[in-house]
């Protein structure tokens, strides 16, 4: 498992040189604080992401709920709620470390293959996995959607930085991405 | 590679858990660090050459035996040999100061580093020199910051000890 500090040493060694974009590592630890934020969010709201992605999942395609679905009965849908979970946790570990090495070695490796073996459908799955995105960027922007929220709005505190930490919004974006696109 | 960030990640995977905020205290700790340890790879970076240098230099001063015809440093092949080694302890010792742990040094520098010495015939003592010369040698403020300097050498007393 590497992290980003870790990433630039492996790729430095490669050609035998020090480390010598400094620069990149020293904006990571200006932004930390950001970033634990960030990471926090995602955590303290995990099970509310979770049971509504698969609800909106479910939602949009009500046959995994009848006889034959793959959510139905509750073992299956119960398994379905754990791998959500499992990816976002992932997820959340590869924003904390700044590289995306321990969602591949850990989560995504074989992951593909699996889900074919035990007959998972891929779209369905690449369906929670985005809805996981869209709420993993409004927590750490702290701006879930009060339309769609009503009365279950969570909000972590007020606005601390103007640009609602576009970067990590986007990090962690693109470490949803690399789920569906290991799925798809 | 352990470094603070992985050990949280591995053992807060290892009990299926989702970052605590005691885990992020713990990451926030090594942020606050990091400055100086990115200072202290910074500086090293840009004089890792003569610094090495001299620190090959030094041991050679000290054990003049060897030069002699036979010994590690006798040939021009040996000599430059001899100096990339040092370089590279050098080199993984920024590593270290990036990553903010002894990883690169365990792994790259410290594994398996007895046997190739036995197996060469090499003699560790010099080795110990030039580092505990580079050791010696760094200031503060002249060549870095006093707590970028401290963090710079516990990792070259670790090199040594690794060595002695």
């Amino acid at each position: 498992m590497l992290d980003a500090f870790s990433r630039a040493v492996v790729s430095a060694d490669a050609s035998t040189a020090t480390v010598g974009d400094i620069g990149a590592l020293k904006a990571f630890i200006a932004s930390g604080n950001r970033r634990l934020d960030a990471v926090n969010a995602i955590a303290s709201n995990a099970s509310c992401m979770v049971s509504d992605a698969v609800a909106g999942m479910i939602c949009e395609n009500q046959g995994l709920i009848q006889a034959g679905g793959n959510c139905y009965p509750n073992r299956r849908m119960a398994a379905c709620l754990r791998d959500a979970e499992i990816i976002l946790r992932y997820v959340t570990y590869a924003l904390l470390a700044g590289d995306a090495s321990v969602l591949d070695d850990r989560c995504l490796n074989g992951l593909k293959e699996t889900y074919a073996a035990l007959g998972v459908p891929t779209t369905s799955t690449v369906r929670a996995v985005q809805i996981m995105k869209a709420q993993a960027a409004a927590h750490i922007q702290d701006n879930p959607s009060e339309s769609f929220a009503g009365a279950k709005l969570r909000k972590m505190g007020s606005i601390v930085v103007e640009d609602r930490c576009a970067s990590l919004v986007a990090e962690a974006s693109s470490y949803f991405d690399r789920v569906i696109s290991a799925l798809s | 590679m352990k470094s603070v960030l992985t050990t949280v990640i591995a053992s807060a995977d290892a009990a299926g858990r989702f970052p605590s905020s005691s885990d992020l205290e713990s990451v926030q700790g090594s942020i606050q660090r990091a400055a100086a340890r990115l200072e202290a790879a910074e500086k090293l970076a840009a004089n890792i050459d003569n610094v090495a240098k001299e620190a090959y230099d030094a041991c050679i001063k000290k054990y003049p035996y060897l030069n002699n015809a036979g010994e590690a440093n006798s040939t021009d092949v040996f000599k430059a040999k001899c100096a990339r080694d040092i370089k590279h302890y050098l080199r993984l010792v920024q590593y270290c100061l990036v990553v903010g742990g002894t990883g690169p040094l365990d792994e790259w520098g410290i594994a398996g580093q007895r046997e190739v010495y036995r197996a060469l015939s090499l003699p560790t003592a010099p080795y110990v020199e030039a580092l505990s010369f580079a050791r010696n040698r760094g200031c503060a403020p002249r060549d870095m910051s006093a707590q970028a300097l401290t963090e710079y050498n516990a990792l070259l007393d670790y090199a040594i000890n690794s060595l002695s």
